[in-house]
């Protein structure tokens, strides 16, 4: 089904992205693609989809890729595009309409379907893969997982014959990635093929049926699913990937570290246009201590976290820093929130001047030792958006380390990252503990507040909805 | 002027006949000095919105063009200089382009972006124009979600005076900037550049109420170029 | 073995498109901004247009960089005329002024080869003047635009002359000159700051 015949490729004819890759992919297998970040992965993906070439200017690509037939480099994108399906890893931007109905058909609307075809694969769509909740709806108000979903189901919709997926669960929370882990099995039920690239392997165990292991650019070694699934834990943390089981949940519940410098939330609630999302929120968190803030999408974790930093306002109850109840213009001054997209909040024109932005008055010193703590002093000049994603997002908790704040809150810090990854920002959180921080981490990477939290607050949703929300049907 | 008010799934109005419907209004507005021609307009439309159900818009676009009817007649006169002076240039030409308005409401209100990108297709517009307009409507949400995000950062650290509006113009072109390259590589990858003529599950056809719309602007229009050869 | 080297395409492809429409949404949100705030004094309807080019040169001017191909900024225009037009806050008279600058801009990015930022400042300065079309009737109409307000009063009662003359005052020749002159000189102070928030951002950054 897919061939690729010793492929070179490089984005700036500098260095080598890609070195003689060899890989070949029998009609309806399922092929994992793994490795660090930057070892090529994505860029396999793109020799496959047609992104290589057509859609990158200046690249060099040696050697031949076939895919359902037709030789990617000589085939016009739009005719890959229906034998060939892609999802990406980002849901905010795969989107050209409003409505999820339009979205739907959109592909089907670009290949010039007829009406009455289209309206039988919309059908199928729907029900193949219960989407039933997601029709007739504002795509804005899709959480990113239905997104994600809604994304996938418009290209099921086109019925490719390959599908290759691109970190597609990086912005995930675990219910999410359970209905999609049963939507990539109706795949494979139908004979499709499967090329998916992913950090993120727990769900992937019982479908693939081989794993590629790539490193530097070089495609290093093929297993069997056997072999892939026979790897010790250390051998596997010595490739850099992540944890092949479903973790349960074991971070324990420690009592308080220590009592002074408490972090109070008391019988906190909030609304949205007058509905409440939560309420009667309550606990604390002592300084120095790693306390994970979890709970099902939609029950309002971001909300909480907001509240405490005080950009959302609270309906009732008292948010207090050692007994000092504060206004929503103290928490701004006492927290700093490193948010999931990062590159919101970082304004300046290099990586010093955003540190001195935080830190303020002349405290060269002490930038330079924050800096090269997080190993980023080599690039004081560079402009932030020039760095890698986990640059910024070091970047990030730099500016919030020199601002001073004593409260430091996480959202999200490690959708897409891979196993050395997250345990750098396991580790860069312990030791803003050992400071005497108080931090609070909001996540749904249970592999990552396994080893980060001393403990952990679950969110539920409010006496009026149902409880049992972790069974999902889908 | 429309008979059926419910609403039947589809739209009130075929795009199509909405906004020929625009461009009569926007003749008969451009031409028309005569008050009760303007005042039978203004009517007309509020019945229009209300037979769509949009109740509370009519009565709101009822009440603003009484008000700056009274503005214009009875405060005007009597209001002191600096009053006039701010607003009276405002008021007429706001009561000019009033009927333009309602109807501009009415198909943002009652017509879905898709239907309207399908009456483009159907009138052949081309393709270049089509799909980036689709993409600048569907943005619209998405910079003022990023704008809350970056403000959010903001009041975070210590961003202030002239630095704010560099700060939020900045993150939100490099995002831009992204988006652009992301949404691209996942649009080509969904076929956007078939050349294939695009096809569309819902069917557009006009419905008798449609048809009375364009009529009842036709007669506008005629009454319009009537009156005024009556003037000469 | 093959080589394939991408060569860049002089049309617009996908790609482009999708640039085009998302610049287009930052274009015309800071446009609309203005527009809204036009309705705060005729003074600031006469200045709009000015201020416009002045705060969106930077969208213009990534564009303009970004998609370096003819139709980029027309179809930019063309985006902004209909919405515009579909909400009904668009009259006639704005459509051709802007749907001319729309391509007498073009035109100059066509001639300076869409390369050059002296051409690309132009061509934002003259796209700019487009605006004016919005409070441009008070001119072009001027008679029927004053009889008409005095008609309406006229019939309330009482006709203030004072009130009349300090309207009539507005729509002189200097206002004119002045509703005309500052899109052009505030698009270039517009293009200028684009262009240092280029050398201090984005080249730096490379996305352009």
């Amino acid at each position: 089904m897919i061939t690729i015949n010793n492929v070179s490729f490089d984005y700036n004819r500098e260095k080598n992205t890609l070195k003689n890759i060899n890989l070949y992919i029998k009609p309806g297998e399922c092929v994992l693609l793994c490795g660090k970040s930057g070892s090529g992965k994505t860029t396999v993906t793109k020799l496959i989809n047609g992104l290589i070439p057509h859609f990158t200017e200046n690249g060099r690509l040696d050697g031949t890729v076939v895919a359902a037939g037709m030789e990617v480099a000589k085939t016009e994108l739009y005719k890959l595009s229906k034998k060939i399906g892609s999802v990406f890893q980002n849901p905010k931007s795969q989107f050209f309409n409003i409505d999820s109905d339009a979205e739907l058909a959109y592909a089907l609307e670009n290949m010039g379907t007829t009406p009455e075809h289209m309206r039988e694969r919309l059908k199928d769509t729907v029900e193949e893969l219960q989407l039933e909740q997601l029709e007739h709806r504002s795509i804005f108000t899709m959480s990113g997982g239905e997104r994600q979903m809604l994304a996938f189901a418009s290209i099921y919709a086109m019925n490719p014959d390959i599908y290759v997926l691109d970190e597609p669960t990086a912005n995930l929370d675990e219910n999410a990635i359970a209905i999609f882990r049963h939507q990539l099995e109706e795949l494979k039920r139908k004979g499709k093929t499967i090329l998916i690239a992913e950090h993120r392997l727990y769900f992937l165990t019982d479908l693939i049926d081989r794993a590629v292991y790539m490193e530097n650019g070089e495609l290093v070694s093929i297993y069997t699913r056997d072999e892939f699934l026979a790897f010790s834990d250390e051998q596997r943390i010595k490739m850099g990937l992540r944890t092949l089981r479903a973790d349960a949940f074991h971070a324990t519940d420690f009592p308080m570290l220590s009592s002074a410098n408490v972090l109070t939330v008391k019988d906190l609630c909030c609304e949205i246009k007058g509905s409440c999302i939560f309420d009667h929120v309550s606990f604390h968190v002592g300084s120095g201590e790693i306390v994970g803030i979890k709970g099902n999408n939609g029950v309002g974790k971001s909300r909480l976290v907001r509240c405490i930093c005080g950009l959302a306002k609270e309906k009732k109850g008292s948010i207090s820093l050692d007994g000092r109840p504060m206004t929503r213009r103290q928490r701004n001054k006492e927290c700093f929130c490193v948010m999931q997209d990062v590159n919101h909040q970082l304004f300046c024109d290099s990586v010093w001047n955003e540190c001195e932005l935080s830190a303020g008055d002349y405290r060269e010193a002490e930038i330079e030792t924050v800096l090269r703590a997080f190993n980023l002093l080599g690039y004081k000049n560079v402009h932030p958006m020039a760095l890698s994603g986990g640059q910024k997002q070091r970047l990030a908790i730099a500016c919030g380390v020199l601002s001073g704040n004593k409260i430091l809150v996480f959202d999200e810090p490690t959708s897409g990252l891979d196993y050395d990854h997250m345990m750098a920002v396991a580790g860069m959180i312990r030791e803003l503990a050992e400071k005497k921080h108080i931090i609070l981490i909001v996540s749904h990477d249970i592999e990552f507040l396994n080893c980060v939290c001393d403990r952990t607050i679950t969110l539920t949703f409010n006496e009026l909805q149902p409880k049992d929300n972790g069974g999902n049907r889908l | 002027m429309v008979r059926k008010s419910k609403y039947e799934g589809a739209t009130c109005l075929d795009p199509r006949a909405a906004l020929l419907l625009l461009l009569l209004v926007t003749v008969v507005v451009f031409a028309q000095q005569s008050l009760y021609l303007e005042f039978a307009l203004v009517t007309v439309l509020v019945g229009l919105f209300l037979c769509c159900g949009l109740f509370k818009n009519g009565l709101i676009f009822m009440l603003g063009f009484g008000f700056l009817l009274v503005l214009q007649y009875y405060i005007f006169p009597i209001a002191p200089q600096i009053f006039a002076d701010f607003f009276a240039i405002l008021t007429s030409y706001a009561r000019k382009v009033f009927p333009c308005i309602m109807v501009g409401m009415l198909i943002v209100k009652t017509i879905p972006m898709r239907y309207l990108i399908l009456a483009m297709r159907k009138w052949h517009f081309p393709q270049k124009l089509i799909i980036p307009l689709s993409v600048t409507l569907c943005y619209f949400p998405v910079i003022r979600e990023e704008i809350g995000h970056i403000r959010d950062a903001m009041k975070l650290r210590k961003v202030s005076g002239a630095a704010k509006a560099e700060a939020i113009l900045v993150p939100l072109i490099f995002s831009a900037a992204n988006t652009a390259e992301e949404l691209g590589a996942a649009a080509v990858t969904r076929g956007i550049e078939n050349p294939a003529p695009k096809t569309s599950v819902i069917e557009l056809r006009f419905r008798l109420r449609d048809y009375i719309c364009i009529a009842v602007g036709l007669i506008f229009v005629l009454a319009v170029f009537w009156l005024k050869r009556g003037a000469i | 073995m093959s080589t394939t080297e991408v060569v860049t395409s002089r049309k617009l492809k996908g790609k482009d498109l999708i640039t085009i429409g998302i610049f287009s949404a930052i274009y015309f949100v800071i446009n609309f901004i203005f527009m809204l705030a036009a309705a705060l004094h005729p003074i600031m309807w006469i200045l709009m247009p000015g201020f416009i080019a002045l705060f969106t040169g930077v969208p213009y001017m990534i564009l303009a960089s970004k998609v370096q191909k003819a139709g980029a900024v027309l179809i930019m225009g063309l985006i902004s005329g209909l919405i515009y037009y579909a909400t009904g806050m668009f009259t006639v008279v704005i459509l051709i002024t802007f749907a001319s600058a729309c391509v007498l801009a073009e035109l100059i990015r066509l001639a300076t080869k869409y390369k050059s930022f002296t051409g690309n400042s132009i061509s934002f300065a003259i796209f700019s003047v487009g605006m004016i079309g919005s409070p441009l009737p008070m001119w072009l109409f001027k008679e029927s635009f004053f009889e008409q307000i005095s008609v309406q009063t006229g019939q309330g009662g009482i006709i203030s002359g004072n009130y009349l003359s300090i309207l009539s005052g507005l729509a002189t020749d200097g206002m004119l000159f002045v509703l005309i002159l500052a899109p052009v000189v505030l698009g270039v102070i517009g293009a200028l700051i684009a262009k240092a928030l280029f050398k201090k951002h984005f080249v730096k950054a490379g996305i352009v």
